[in-house]
């Protein structure tokens, strides 16, 4: 009598246990690359909470660096110009950037191909070229304006890389958007621009949200652009942190003000997720 | 609708883009060849091709060398890193993927220099991390600030996020029927991974890869704080030159960079022609 061949005899192998293993691993890994991620952020939590400076020991727990931040001479105004930059440039690059991409989005095929790859250019380019290049260009300009080094060349440098981020960010958008809706509203007599405020801005919406959070975050963390495009004394916070970094002097009151940022940013996260969800439900 | 009555729109931003993007370029070019002290041009500034002897100059070649090595070690590292993180999410059960994504972001939010001096910290023996944990009764020795094993680190664990990102934004646009498809013509999981979602989401990895290697090739912070002095890379050497007002050195060193720079913008237009998945 013939026996029933098994699966393995048809060339069936089991994996099921390999596959646990395999997975079991594979988390690890992701949960290690997490925890390191998130490591300097948890150093400099404890670093703002330490009442002794000395970087290697933890002496007291202490809130003093939390006042710190609003004493330190030159710390306040440092942030304080880290935000002024920011703001005005991610409203700048905002509101132009998403005029500029309906406008792109205008284009013939190949004229938006060849602007979007020079749009591409600050968004790939070494920060230290951008830097750079934006410095000799007002370099040359210097015998003209004599002053313009610090915050005007540092608002337009901010500009210049936050501006890629907004375009590409509102583009995806604009052509999901149907042209009829345009149609249909300029012939029943709407003019083109009100319309363009009236229905393809609230479509894009999304959009022009998403990349105005990404110009601000760019900004906000750049130092390279910063360093080579400021000047006059002009100083904002990741430039600031260089310098201290250099002379060894790094204040614990920055840690305190990082950790206020980020426990900020965690908050308002989970707000928004937490109010999505429960919009989701009604 | 009329589509021309906006094109417009976007005409002064091509000549933003020619005065701050295509100027630079000029004026650097133009530097290459003189010998002054930064943009000043006066009867002493001379036309030259001596300039370029600083290409030879044993602190530069090793400087190339080191920027190489780094650039492609973290790009690699961040591929293999990064797929796995980006496949994990892609994979996962995950009610509010976007949230899972923000998580991974969130620690770029906090300064990057703060980021890479407290990294710094934990990479001397005597630190903050082993005191608390010698109080715990562990005992906790590293010893590694200013090898290139810290620098490494630094540079990995600075830019894995531009890594995940491209990758999950082209994994997600696969079409999920064409795994269903490649499991039913009866290929494996295995190879169903290599020959249909790989390939699907390679236009990610080449995204991913040019915004990693380009700033761990040209950035100069990282390897000064985590390495000590002792790692020596291109975005240090190009630092020192416009410091000391060489601008003509610098340029020479910058005008490299961007035919990288253009060697990739090449790359990504011929795999993703809108810029889909830059962000």
């Amino acid at each position: 009598m013939m026996e029933k061949a098994t699966l393995q005899e048809y060339g069936f192998k089991d994996y099921t246990n390999l596959k646990k293993v395999y997975q079991i691993i594979t988390k690890i890994i992701v949960a290690l690359i997490i925890v390191a991620l998130y490591l300097p952020i948890f150093i400099i939590l404890i670093q703002s909470v330490n009442s002794s400076t000395d970087l290697a020991v933890f002496d007291t727990f202490t809130l003093k660096w939390y006042v710190e931040i609003f004493r330190h001479d030159t710390l306040t105004s440092v942030i304080v110009n880290t935000f002024i930059v920011s703001v005005c440039a991610t409203t700048i690059s905002t509101i132009a950037g998403t005029f500029i991409a309906i406008g792109i989005n205008a284009l013939p095929a190949k004229k938006r191909q060849r602007i979007i790859i020079l749009n591409n250019i600050p968004l790939l380019n070494a920060d230290i070229v951008t830097g750079i290049g934006i410095m000799l260009v007002f370099s040359v300009l210097l015998p003209i304006f004599p002053y313009i080094f610090g915050f005007p060349v540092l608002l337009i440098a901010h500009v210049f890389f936050t501006l890629p981020y907004v375009i590409l960010s509102v583009l995806p958008k604009l052509k999901e958007v149907d042209p009829n809706i345009m149609d249909a509203a300029v012939d029943l007599g709407v003019k083109p621009y009100k319309a363009l405020v009236k229905i393809v801005l609230p479509a894009v919406k999304a959009g022009i949200f998403s990349g105005m959070l990404l110009a601000f975050t760019m900004s906000v963390d750049d130092f390279v652009i910063s360093y080579f495009t400021t000047g006059n004394g002009f100083d904002n916070l990741s430039i600031w942190i260089y310098g201290s970094i250099g002379r060894k002097s790094l204040t614990p009151a920055v840690y305190a003000f990082s950790t206020l940022l980020t426990l900020f940013t965690l908050s308002v996260l989970f707000i928004s997720n937490f109010a999505r969800k429960k919009g989701n439900k009604k | 609708m009329n589509k021309k009555d906006f094109r417009y729109l976007s005409t002064p931003y091509l000549i933003w883009l020619y005065a701050l993007a295509v100027t630079p370029v000029i004026i650097m070019f133009v530097l290459m060849f003189l010998k002054t002290e930064g943009v000043t041009i006066d009867e002493e500034t001379s036309l030259t091709l001596s300039n370029f002897s600083l290409l030879i100059e044993p602190s530069t070649v090793v400087a190339f060398y080191n920027s190489f090595k780094f650039g492609i070690l973290t790009t690699i590292t961040c591929i293999v890193l990064g797929y796995l993180v980006a496949y994990k999410i892609y994979r996962s059960h995950f009610g509010n993927k976007f949230l899972v994504l923000t998580v991974l972001i969130l620690p770029m939010w906090s300064n990057m220099l703060l980021r890479t001096e407290a990294l710094g910290n934990i990479m001397e023996p005597n630190n903050i991390l082993a005191d608390l944990l010698s109080r715990m009764g562990i005992d906790l020795y590293i010893n590694i600030k200013g090898t290139d094993f810290a620098v490494l680190i630094g540079l990995v664990f600075n830019y894995l996020p531009f890594m995940i990102l491209p990758i999950y934004t082209a994994l997600e646009k696969i079409d999920p029927s064409l795994e269903e498809a490649a499991l039913d013509l009866g290929l494996t999981e295995m190879n169903k991974f290599w020959k249909v979602v790989y390939p699907l989401s390679s236009k990610g990895i080449v995204t991913g890869s040019i915004m990693v290697f380009l700033p761990s090739l040209s950035g100069f912070a990282i390897p000064e704080i985590l390495g000590k002095g002792n790692v020596f890379m291109l975005g240090n050497l190009i630092q020192q030159k416009f410091v000391q007002m060489e601008y003509f050195y610098g340029s020479i060193l910058a005008i490299i960079i961007l035919v990288l720079i253009l060697g990739s913008l090449m790359i990504l237009n011929k795999v993703d022609k809108e810029g889909e998945t830059l962000l």
